[in-house]
């Protein structure tokens, strides 16, 4: 271990090598235990439908924890003060939590559905699946590109190798032990990748804590906080970083395909719990780790070169010793591997069965061999895309956000259209487009939102929190709670919003997109007189997979058949 | 907030993770024993 220039110490290129080849040695050893010469299309995509509780667990824990959300939320508990690390975390922790019980209902209607789009399909055709399945390509490749990028500047801050180096091994590592079997490896890796990142956060943060100085640090650098970063119910940290998250839990739910893909996954009676302990796990986690970004203000130290995602590996560098900072180093990795790796079993099922399955081959005549390679060139192309946008080093962290406040655009017309029968086709894809339409001016001050457009603005944003409260409440207490949560918010909202809500420019425009898709959705419904039948779902949504060999029970794994 | 206060705030997390690992374990080592017991992969 040796300093670099800033001080900071680093690995030695020989033990970087060492960590990284042991960390993805060990997942694609771990991935030849479950690989079989012939695998199944519907298992590449959704495991059988059945993974137990550990596993599902582990895994959406391991998923919904990514580096970039690791390295933002010690950026919020930096900017914010200690408030910011709850602002971040908790809401981020809610989206798992707040999806399970339209997950069950998901379920119910469609148990051997393998992606959220091919159920848009089956209920109401065409334009719906592909602007959701669009909508989760771009996601996940959004993610993926930051995890990339925080690998890379990672491996070039902590030891020898350049950017591009460090992208280059993890994007490899990475494709190599999920192509093969597809979600089925990136589920059970996740599971086995768990344990290394809650462990190191167990070690780290004590460790950090105490070396940065322990409680006396809270007497020392008290003077370095504002009174908004050192109020705990800071309003600063509520507007800015909390209510756009609030307003994103459902939105970041919905629009990612790697908590469908888990919801179609694990066996239906463990959704509930599944996705309660993923949220403590992701929860406490996340938060942890933002109070390393809470140290770092009370000690005083400014982020290197400026920028606040070296915070993180800089508090590492500086606080850990030489087998701690290895620790570290598998922490970070894991956390990106774990998302990175269900992004492309994500994207490849969307290609395969919303693309292939249900749009290019004839209506049951989709050739499950044909499907798995598809799948397979989806991983190579994504990886090589995530690969190319990550060496342009783009603010990934704002365009999330902003593809987040699109989603939002999506969740009433598609929770809507898994109970209301009366939602239409044309009414899901009309209402997304004139939501977004609105969005977008509202969101890059298009438009001047001084005197009546900015009332207007101020008045959908209300109707968007009642929206977003109403559909929260709705998916545990059902409609009649929703609608009082709705209205009870809306009033209690508006004489304090409107005036001045359309000055937080991300926050409104992603209530706004909620506010407008929802009424007009409701508006072009609710005279509908035909009724859809849900139970003809099930029957237009099942397996592409039939083939003997390919049969999960009758087949061993790679390691089986060369012994 | 005290000073003892803010060392709780920072150090519950690590105790809280601690938890979630002993369940994850816990579940996963019984899934894996059920699998071998009954012949079947694990996923």
């Amino acid at each position: 271990m040796v300093p670099n220039g800033a001080g900071l110490h680093q690995l030695g290129s020989w033990t970087v090598i060492g960590l990284l080849v042991l960390f993805y040695g060990g997942t694609l050893l771990m991935t030849f235990f479950i690989g079989r010469k012939n695998e199944n299309a519907d298992g590449y995509m959704t495991a059988g439908n059945k993974v137990g509780f550990g596993i599902s667990a582990g895994s959406m824990t391991a998923t919904w924890i990514w580096a970039s959300s690791m390295y933002a939320s010690a950026t919020s508990g930096y900017t914010y003060g200690i408030s910011g690390p709850i602002h971040y975390g908790l809401w981020g922790a809610l989206m798992i939590l707040f999806i399970y019980p339209f997950g069950k209902r998901i379920r119910a209607v469609a148990p051997k559905a393998h992606t959220l789009a091919e159920v848009m399909h089956a209920r109401h055709g065409k334009s719906s699946q592909l602007m959701l399945a669009g909508s989760n390509i771009v996601g996940s490749l959004i993610s993926i590109t930051s995890n990339f990028i925080a690998g890379g500047a990672l491996i070039s801050l902590l030891s020898p190798f350049s950017f591009t180096q460090g992208i280059l091994f993890m994007g490899g590592g990475i494709l190599l032990y999920s192509l093969w079997s597809g979600f089925r490896a990136s589920v059970l890796t996740d599971a086995v990748q768990v344990f290394a990142l809650l462990g190191a956060v167990v070690i780290i943060i004590p460790v950090v804590f105490f070396a940065a100085g322990g409680p006396d640090m809270f007497v020392t650098g008290a003077s370095k906080l504002t009174p908004q970063q050192s109020n705990f119910f800071s309003s600063e940290a509520f507007l800015n970083q909390g209510a756009p998250y609030i307003a994103a839990v459902l939105a970041y739910a919905i629009g990612n395909q790697t908590i469908a893909q888990r919801l179609f996954a694990v066996r239906e009676d463990l959704i509930k719990k599944t996705f309660v302990t993923a949220t403590v796990g992701y929860g406490a986690t996340i938060i942890g780790v933002g109070m390393l970004g809470v140290m770092a203000l009370y000690a005083g130290i400014a982020p290197l070169d400026g920028d606040s995602n070296n915070l993180i590996p800089q508090m590492a560098a500086t606080y850990l010793g030489p087998v701690l900072l290895g620790v570290f180093l598998i922490m970070i990795v894991s956390a990106l591997s774990s998302t990175a790796d269900s992004d492309l079993s994500a994207m490849s099922s969307i290609v395969m069965a919303d693309v292939y399955g249900q749009n290019i081959a004839k209506k049951g005549e989709a050739n499950p061999k044909t499907m798995l390679f598809i799948g397979r060139i989806t991983m190579i192309v994504a990886t090589g895309a995530g690969l190319y946008f990550a060496s342009g080093k783009l603010n990934i962290l704002d365009l999330l956000v902003f593809v987040g406040a699109l989603w939002g655009a999506l969740v009433f017309p598609v929770i809507a259209s898994f109970y209301w029968e009366k939602v239409t086709n044309k009414a899901f894809t009309v209402s997304v487009l004139v939501a977004l339409a609105c969005f977008l001016p509202v969101r890059f001050g298009w438009i001047a939102l001084d005197g009546a457009a900015g009332i207007v603005v101020d008045v959908l944003s209300v109707i968007g929190i009642g929206v977003v409260l109403g559909l929260m409440a709705f998916g545990f207490f059902g409609l009649k709670i929703a609608k009082i949560v709705a209205a009870v918010a809306i009033l209690a909202a508006a004489p304090f919003a409107i005036g001045f809500l359309h000055d937080y420019a991300v926050l409104s425009g992603s209530l706004v997109a909620y506010a407008v898709s929802t009424l007009v959705c409701y508006f072009m419904c609710f005279r509908n007189k035909a009724n859809f039948d849900f139970a003809s779902i099930k029957e237009r949504i099942g397996d592409f997979d039939n083939r003997e060999e390919a049969n999960p029970e009758g087949s061993g794994s790679l390691l089986e058949e060369k012994a | 907030m005290s000073v003892f206060f803010l060392t709780l705030y920072v150090l519950v997390w690590p105790v809280i993770v601690f938890g979630v690992i002993y369940v994850l374990g816990k579940a996963l080592w019984q899934e894996i024993r059920e699998a071998k017991r009954e012949g079947r992969p694990l996923i």
